[in-house]
């Protein structure tokens, strides 16, 4: 498939490392993969705050960006990023042109659970993971069941991590609770923010795992942060560093 | 403890985090409660299923709000029961009192509303004379510490047993130092006894009010309430417009999930149905609008009203566990109060209590979408001028930042840059808060960008 990669202002900035690792194992995969220029920010931070006004241009710079751009899917390395995109690009264009961009658009889990699953591993990964199911993934974009759910529960993430050779997939205590990062919410509210992730830390460490797994980078930083500063013997990936290193 | 009501919801919570030992035993007395819920709602296989439903039956009786209340009071009125209407919390209150002072009533017991609390009704009749009584053993222990509820489910949960003790022995008498659960209780219960035996009327809030029969719906664990109902002449019963629902099959629906979602047990201990006054006495409804209508105008806040105060939200909310209830500024904390307070809330911060999560909406038996309501909220705020945390200064710059974005990858390569030497740089995420709690980024050697130039382009 021909694939654009949508790589939201965070990564491109502050994790380089997710995005070429989001491309190498596309391109392993056997897709053709394209960066569309001018990529800026989905407008998150303006928007999660209510400011509309303000999130209006870079929503739309983004947007354009991807607008006649000629591939089979847009794919994004994190699911919250994806999921304010989707809401705000409708929230401000509700084109022919948009809609288009918008039927296209994919987390990377997602697309590789439900469009394009991945064939074979052909390299083990033989280390003990934590997996940090980030709320937007779970409850807004449907990647796992959330842990209130009590229908039949199901994990994309999981699923496909599963098939790694050698991995073995812990959960934190309180499996989903959020890990208090929330946008602005770290800064506005940084004492039950860091509280949040303070507890989310250490839940990940009781597991044993050497690395805490995430997809959805912002999250990852803000635990990164939390472990680094409790000293925690844990380091933290991204989902797409732990597929292409198996692929 | 005591609501400040100039101060931010981020600095009373600073405060409640102090102390980390006790926001870890509050947080995990709440947890405790989610996980009896999971547990609960879990040995139901069509638990999903009943929770559409509930939603269902919430929005269908929204959208026929006036019909079914006018069918209420008509059936009320047929069982002889005097209905009252109240625009808002003055008017209730002024309402019950007049009711109160028609029967020469002293003292007061009272159950289960945290509408009396939404209206300030206590205050308003003890400065005319009438002592209120709290009966729900928690309700009694705030009462007595002089303090608002901090949870709507378990508004004592902010209390530990040792302190509840100490306020027993100062207030009631208990021995000094005795902190024993059931000796609390037990000592709790003989006091209360008394206060039932000598009040002169009784009130209890509802949890449904049923429109074809006429008859309001009461859930307590401890049977307070009919423990007060049934020994004066005089019953007074407050609700709100939203309570109501067309008929028991819908109240068998919703109490279904109600006990489960708060407390995960399958039902509460006593679910009284009230449908018409006793022999020689009166019954009462008091039905109270205040700021609901204006609630339902709006689409996405009117759903707000679906809710059937289980107190699910609360006990999952992280912010919540670890702010305790006292930080927010309206009655009601946690989500289900910012649904409800939000437009209330002269701090302009509850809004962003909120990690946007939406926990609290998957745990929801009637499906608030709480999450889509706060997040709305925030806008509303934005849109009246009323921006908490600077936001009103800094997010027109960022978006501009943004929007442009040869000075946006300008300032972040600056920033990139910057991290390596200064903690406080340019960019708003790290400064401040940020460093204070967490270690910064590892600063990369280039952005993506940069990378993709040299690696792929052709
Ligand atoms: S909003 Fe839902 S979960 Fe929260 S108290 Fe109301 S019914 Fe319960």
């Amino acid at each position: 498939m021909k694939i654009a990669l949508f790589i939201p202002c965070l990564v491109n900035q502050l994790m380089p490392d997710v995005a070429v690792a989001t491309l190498e194992l596309l391109e392993k995969l056997g897709h053709e993969v394209i960066f569309p220029k001018g990529q800026t920010c989905c407008g998150q931070p303006m928007t999660n705050s209510g400011c509309y006004n303000e999130a209006r241009n870079t929503t739309m710079k983004l947007l354009n960006s991807f607008k006649g751009v000629e591939c089979d899917a847009i794919v994004c390395p994190a699911a919250s990023c994806l999921v304010a995109a989707k809401e705000n690009f409708h929230e401000f264009d509700d084109s022919p042109e948009a809609e288009a961009v918008i039927a296209k658009l994919y987390e990377l889990t997602e697309f590789l659970h439900d469009v394009a699953p991945i064939p074979a591993f052909s390299k083990a990964f033989p280390h003990r993971i934590s997996l940090q199911m980030s709320c937007h993934g779970v409850r807004m974009l449907g990647l796992a069941s959330g842990s209130e759910f009590m229908g039949k529960p199901f994990n994309k993430v999981e699923a496909i991590l599963a098939k790694i050779p050698g991995i073995e997939i812990r959960y934190p205590e309180r499996k989903d609770e959020c890990c208090g990062f929330g946008g602005t919410f770290a800064m506005d509210e940084g004492a039950v923010s860091a509280k949040m992730g303070k507890d989310k830390a250490w839940f990940h460490a009781n597991t044993g795992a050497e690395y805490v797994v995430g997809y959805d980078p912002s999250c990852m930083m803000h635990l990164d942060g939390m472990i680094r500063r409790q000293q925690l013997p844990v380091q933290t990936r991204h989902v797409a560093q732990i597929i292409n290193a198996a692929l | 403890m005591s609501h400040s009501s100039s101060a931010t919801h981020a600095q009373q919570a600073e405060i409640f985090c102090r102390d980390e030992s006790r926001v870890d035993w509050h947080s995990k007395a709440l947890w405790l409660m989610r996980e009896k819920r999971d547990r609960a709602a879990g040995s139901i296989p069509e638990w999903e299923q009943l929770r559409q439903l509930g939603s269902e039956i919430k929005l269908h009786t929204l959208t026929n709000l006036a019909d079914l209340l006018q069918q209420f009071e008509a059936n009320c009125q047929a069982n002889g029961i005097q209905v009252h209407w109240a625009r808002d919390g003055k008017e209730h209150n002024q309402i019950v009192h007049e009711i109160l002072a028609r029967h020469q009533v002293k003292k007061l017991v009272k159950s289960k509303s945290m509408l009396t609390e939404e209206c300030h009704m206590n205050p308003y009749l003890e400065e005319r004379g009438i002592e209120v009584i709290d009966t729900d053993l928690g309700e009694r222990i705030i009462q007595l510490a002089g303090q608002p509820p901090s949870h709507i489910v378990v508004p004592a949960i902010h209390m530990k047993k040792e302190e509840v003790g100490d306020l027993f022995h100062e207030k009631i008498g208990t021995e000094a130092g005795a902190s024993d659960p059931t000796y609390l209780t037990r000592a709790a219960r003989q006091h209360l006894r008394e206060q039932f035996l000598s009040a002169d009327a009784a009130m209890t809030g509802v949890n449904m009010a049923v429109a074809d029969k006429g008859a309001v719906v009461v859930c307590t664990n401890e049977g307070n309430a009919d423990m007060g109902v049934n020994l004066p002449a005089v019953q007074l019963h407050s609700m709100g417009i939203d309570k109501i629902v067309p008929n028991l099959d819908s109240a068998a629906v919703l109490l279904r999930m109600l006990a489960r979602n708060a407390t995960g047990q399958p039902v509460t201990t006593y679910s009284s149905m009230y449908r018409g006054p006793k022999a020689g006495g009166e019954m009462h409804v008091i039905i109270v609008d205040n700021g609901r209508t204006a609630m339902l105008q709006d689409k996405i806040l009117a759903e707000s009203l679906k809710c059937i105060r289980c107190g699910g939200c609360l006990n999952t909310c992280p912010v919540y566990r670890r702010s305790g209830g006292h930080s927010y500024s309206y009655t009601i904390p946690g989500p289900i109060g910012i649904a409800v307070g939000g437009s209330k809330d002269d701090t302009n911060s509850i809004p962003w209590a909120c990690t946007l999560c939406a926990s609290c909406s998957g745990v929801c038996p009637t499906k608030v979408p709480l999450d889509k309501i706060i997040h709305h909220h925030r806008r509303l705020k934005a849109e009246a001028g009323q921006l908490p945390y600077g936001k009103a200064n800094y997010m027109p710059l960022v978006g501009k930042l943004m929007g442009s974005q040869t000075a946006f990858n300008c300032s972040m390569s600056m920033a990139r840059g910057a991290l390596k030497i200064l903690p406080g740089s340019l960019l708003k995420p790290f400064a401040g808060a940020w460093g204070k709690y967490r270690e910064l980024p590892v600063a990369p050697k280039s952005s993506f960008e940069h990378w993709y130039k040299n690696n792929r382009s052709e």
